[in-house]
C-alpha cells in the first residue's frame, strides 16, 4: 500500500515536472511565433534538420531544441571579481523555487479506486438503488461514501497541503532572493541596478498578489486549492464571483514575471539584460528558463484560482448533470475515472490557453516606466484590492441576512454561469477545430495588422524611407 | 507520517537535481576556449571600463519600498486567516478586519503623503 | 519513522546552527543575509516537525520574503562601507556580546536537558489531527480569544513604518518633502526639466546632489 503511494507520488511529480519543462519549452517557440504574427513578418525558422535531403523546419519548432544545445555547449564563465558561490547558487534557487511552487497545485479530481485496482472497477458507474446519481455525496472527490467497501481516494496532487496557498506566497517570495543575488553576485553595475529594480517591483506587487486572494479566500472559504477548485464546481467560476480580484491577480502575476509590461528589471535599452547580463551558457538557460516556468505555474495559479482548475460546466463526480436552481434538464452517469480523466485533460487546456493570453499580452503592449509601475502598484492595484475585500465583506453580509429567497437566486444565477462558460467554450472550441482545417491564406493574416489598415487607408507610402 | 509536506520535500530535492543536473551537463558539455582574455571575463558595461568596483551606495527610496512592504505583508498575512473563518466571525468579524485594515491604511496614508513610494 | 524523524531534526538544527554561524563570521553582509536565510528556512523546518504548519508558511512568507527583503535593501543602501571593519574597533564590545550570547545558549541548553522535555516529548510529535496547526485553526483562536493584541499589533506596525519613514526621510531632496513643502521649492526655483523620462537609471543612484527641483 504504502509502495503504491510512494510510486502514485512519483508518477505525479513526473507529471507536473514533465508538463513544466515541456511547456516551458514550447512557450520559447510560441513567444516567437506570436511576436511574428503581431509584427507581421516570417516566425523563427532558420532551425532546420536535413532527412533524406528534405529540410524539415516544423515552422520553428526546432528552435527550442536549438536553444538547449546551444545552452549546454556554450562557453560558461563568469566575471572575475564575481562571488563565485552565490553566482552559481541563484539560478538553482530561482528555477528550483517555480518548480517548487507546483506542488500543491492539483490538476485533476480524487479518484476512488478500489484498492487501486484500475479493472473491473474502471467501467464502474457510481449509481444509487435505482440508477440514480449520488448527488449525495457531500464533497467532490471524497470517497467518503464508499469507504467502507475498500475504496481508496487518489488525489491528482503532489502535496495536498493544509495551508495551501500560502505555501504558493512563501515560494514565490523566495524567487526575489534569487533575482537578488544574481544580480549582486554578478559585479557589474547594470547588474545591481536590475536586481534592485527586480526585487523592488516584485516586493510592491507580491501585496496585491496577497490581498488580491483574501477575497476569493472569503468566497470559498478555504486555503486549500483543491476545495477552491471543488466550491467553483459546485457553484461558479472564480472569475465570476471575483472578477474584480482576478483582473488584480493576473496583473500582479505578469508583474511578478518581470515579462512586458512590466520586465524593467531586464529592459534592454536601459540595463543591457538585467539582473542575468553577466550569466552565459547554461545559468543563463536557467534563468531563461525559469521565466517560462514562471509564466506556467502563474497560469496555472489563475487556472486553479479563478477560471475552475480541472472543473468543466456540469460535469459532476458520477457524471453529467445538467441543473438550472432545482430543476433538472439533464442526467447522464459516466464511469467516474473517465470524468477526472477529462477535467485533467480540462486543466492543462485551460493552463496552455492561459500560457498563450499571457504571450499575447507581451507582445502587444509597451513597457511601464519605473515610476508608472511604482504608481500602479501601490497607488490603484493596492487600495483596489482592500476595496474588494470590503465589499465581498460587506455583500457577503447581505446575503447572509438577507434569507433564502436570495441565495436562491444565487443559485440560479450560479448555474447561469456554468451555463455560459459551457457555450463559451464549446464556440472556442469549434472555432479552434474549423480553423485548424480551414486554409490559412497570407491576406487572412494581414487584415487585422497595421498594414491590412494602412492598405484600406489607401495604401502605404511608396517613396523611399528616410534613414 | 504520511505527511503531505514529504512529497513536498522530495519535489524540493528533484527541483534541486534538476538545476545541478543542468549546470552539471553544462559543465561538462560546455566549450572550452583555447586564448583566454581578460577583455571577455570583463564585466559587460555597454563597453565602458568598468570603474571600481559594481557594488555602491542606492537611494533610500528601495528602502522605504521595502518598510512598506513589510506592513502590508504582515496585513496580508493576518487577512488570509481571516478570510478563511470570515463567515463564522460574522459581522464583528468584518468589524475587527476594518479596524485591522484602517488603521494600517494610515501608515500607507502617511507613506503615500510622504511621497515615499513616488519615484521621480 | 522514529529514526527518519531524528534525522530530519538533527539536519534541520544543525543547518539552523550552520546558518545562524555564517550570520556572526560571515565577513561580507550579502553572504550573512544568505546565510538568516538559511536559517529561517531550517527553523521552518521544525515548525513543520511539530505540526505547526501554518507558522511554518508564515515563517517563511514574512521573514524569508520580507525580512531578508529589507535586510539586503538595507544593505544596499549601506554599500560597500557596511562590510565588517578588519582592525580591532569595538573589539571588547564584540566580545562582550559574543560571550553573553554563548552564555545564553548554554544555558538554554542546560535548562533543556534537566527538565529531560526531550524524553517527556519525543520527537516529531505524534500524529494530531490534520486542522491542528492549520489556518481554520490559527484564524478562530487568533479572532475569537486574540482580538485586543491582533488589533494591538496592526497599530504596532504602523507607528513602526511612520517612525521608520521619519527618519529615513532625512535630507534627501525632493523626494522627501510634502506636497506643500515641494510647492514652496518650485516657486523659488525654475520649472524642472522633464524631458526624457526613460532614462531613470541614473536617478536610482544615490548620488549627493540635489535634483533638480
Amino acid at each position: 500500500m504504502t509502495a503504491t503511494l510512494l510510486l502514485a507520488t512519483i508518477v505525479k511529480i513526473l507529471i507536473m515536472v514533465m508538463f513544466v519543462l515541456n511547456l516551458a519549452a514550447i512557450l520559447t517557440w510560441a513567444d516567437r511565433r506570436q511576436s511574428s504574427m503581431i509584427q507581421d513578418r516570417v516566425g523563427p525558422n532558420r532551425a532546420v534538420i536535413k532527412i533524406f535531403g528534405k529540410e524539415l523546419r516544423l515552422a520553428g519548432l526546432l528552435h527550442p531544441l536549438a536553444d538547449g544545445l546551444k545552452f549546454f555547449t556554450k562557453e560558461d564563465f563568469m566575471p572575475p571579481n564575481a562571488d563565485r558561490l552565490l553566482f552559481t547558487l541563484a539560478p538553482i534557487m530561482a528555477m528550483g523555487m517555480v518548480f517548487t511552487l507546483v506542488a500543491t497545485i492539483p490538476f485533476g479530481d480524487t479518484i476512488c479506486l478500489h484498492q487501486f485496482r484500475l479493472f473491473p472497477d474502471f467501467w464502474h458507474v457510481h449509481t444509487g438503488p435505482h440508477g440514480e446519481l449520488l448527488d449525495g455525496v457531500e464533497r467532490w472527490g471524497t470517497c467518503a461514501a464508499d469507504s467502507r467497501n475498500g475504496y481508496a481516494p487518489l488525489e491528482l496532487v503532489v502535496a495536498p497541503l493544509g495551508v495551501g496557498i500560502l505555501y504558493v506566497f512563501a515560494m514565490s517570495g523566495q524567487g526575489i532572493i534569487g533575482a537578488a543575488i544574481a544580480g549582486w553576485s554578478s559585479d557589474n553595475k547594470f547588474s545591481l541596478m536590475g536586481a534592485l529594480r527586480a526585487a523592488s517591483q516584485m516586493v510592491s506587487y507580491e501585496v496585491t498578489l496577497g490581498m488580491s486572494l483574501v477575497g476569493a479566500m472569503m468566497i470559498y472559504g478555504t486555503v486549500r486549492l483543491d476545495d477552491m477548485v471543488r466550491w467553483q464546481q459546485e457553484h461558479a467560476w472564480g472569475i465570476f464571483v471575483q472578477p474584480l480580484a482576478f483582473f488584480l491577480f493576473f496583473a500582479a502575476a505578469v508583474a511578478e514575471n518581470k515579462r512586458i509590461p512590466f520586465d524593467l528589471p531586464e529592459a534592454e535599452s536601459e540595463l543591457v539584460s538585467g539582473y542575468f547580463t553577466e550569466y552565459a551558457g547554461m545559468k543563463f538557460g536557467m534563468f531563461y528558463f525559469a521565466e517560462y516556468a514562471e509564466v506556467v505555474t502563474g497560469s496555472m495559479l489563475l487556472v486553479t484560482i479563478f477560471l475552475g482548475g480541472w472543473a468543466l460546466p456540469f460535469f459532476h463526480r458520477d457524471g453529467l448533470l445538467v441543473q438550472f436552481g432545482d430543476t433538472t434538464l439533464l442526467r447522464v452517469a459516466i464511469p467516474h475515472v473517465f470524468v477526472t480523466l477529462l477535467g485533467v485533460l480540462a486543466f492543462f487546456g485551460k493552463v496552455i490557453v492561459v500560457c498563450w493570453i499571457q504571450v499575447f499580452v507581451r507582445w502587444s503592449l509597451p513597457r511601464f516606466r519605473y515610476d508608472q509601475l511604482m504608481k500602479l502598484g501601490w497607488r490603484l492595484l493596492l487600495p483596489a484590492s482592500l476595496a474588494n475585500i470590503l465589499v465581498t465583506g460587506v455583500v457577503w453580509l447581505a446575503v447572509d441576512k438577507a434569507g433564502s429567497a436570495a441565495s436562491d437566486g444565487l443559485r440560479i444565477a450560479a448555474d447561469v454561469t456554468q451555463a455560459v462558460v459551457a457555450m463559451a467554450m464549446t464556440y472556442l472550441i469549434g472555432r479552434g477545430v474549423v480553423g485548424m482545417f480551414g486554409t490559412v491564406t497570407h491576406e487572412r493574416n494581414i487584415i487585422g495588422t497595421s498594414a491590412g489598415i494602412a492598405a484600406r487607408r489607401g495604401g502605404t507610402k511608396t517613396e523611399p524611407m528616410q534613414a | 507520517m504520511q505527511s503531505p509536506w514529504l512529497s513536498v520535500l522530495s519535489f524540493l530535492v528533484v527541483s534541486t537535481l534538476v538545476g545541478l543536473g543542468m549546470i552539471g551537463a553544462g559543465r561538462v558539455l560546455r566549450v572550452r576556449a583555447r586564448h583566454d582574455s581578460p577583455l571577455k571575463v570583463r564585466p559587460y558595461e555597454c563597453g565602458e571600463e568598468p570603474t571600481g568596483p559594481a557594488w555602491m551606495q542606492f537611494h533610500p527610496r528601495y528602502y522605504l519600498v521595502a518598510l512598506v512592504f513589510v506592513l502590508f505583508d504582515v496585513e496580508a498575512v493576518f487577512l488570509l486567516p481571516w478570510g478563511v473563518v470570515q463567515r463564522e466571525l460574522g459581522p464583528a468579524g468584518v468589524g475587527a478586519a476594518l479596524v485591522f485594515v484602517a488603521v494600517l491604511m494610515l501608515g500607507w496614508l502617511y507613506a503615500v503623503r510622504k511621497e515615499a513610494l513616488k519615484w521621480q | 519513522m522514529v529514526a527518519l524523524g531524528t534525522i530530519y531534526f538533527w539536519v534541520c538544527a544543525l543547518t539552523a546552527v550552520a546558518g545562524a554561524l555564517s550570520v556572526v563570521v560571515s565577513k561580507n553582509p550579502i553572504r550573512g543575509a544568505m546565510g538568516l536565510l538559511l536559517l529561517i528556512l531550517s527553523v521552518a523546518g521544525l515548525f513543520l516537525a511539530l505540526h505547526a504548519q501554518f507558522l511554518a508558511a508564515i515563517q517563511l512568507i514574512v521573514y524569508a520574503g520580507a525580512i531578508v527583503v529589507l535586510f539586503l535593501f538595507v544593505i544596499m543602501l549601506l554599500g560597500p562601507a557596511a562590510s565588517t571593519p578588519n582592525d580591532r574597533r569595538g573589539l571588547f564590545a564584540r566580545a562582550f556580546g559574543g560571550g553573553l550570547a554563548a552564555l545564553c545558549g548554554a544555558a538554554a541548553i542546560a535548562l533543556v536537558a534537566s527538565a529531560g522535555l526531550a524524553a517527556k516529548h519525543p520527537f516529531p510529535l505524534a500524529d494530531v489531527d490534520p486542522s491542528f496547526g492549520g489556518v481554520d485553526a490559527f484564524g478562530s483562536a487568533l479572532f475569537a480569544d486574540a482580538l485586543v493584541p491582533f488589533e494591538v499589533s496592526g497599530a504596532l506596525l504602523m507607528v513602526a513604518v511612520v517612525g521608520a519613514l521619519a527618519v529615513a526621510r532625512g535630507r534627501q531632496g525632493v523626494a522627501s518633502l510634502t506636497r506643500s513643502e515641494r510647492e514652496v521649492a518650485r516657486a523659488a526655483t525654475p520649472e524642472p526639466d522633464t524631458a526624457g523620462g526613460a532614462g531613470v537609471y541614473s536617478h536610482e543612484i544615490h548620488a549627493h546632489e540635489e535634483h533638480s527641483s
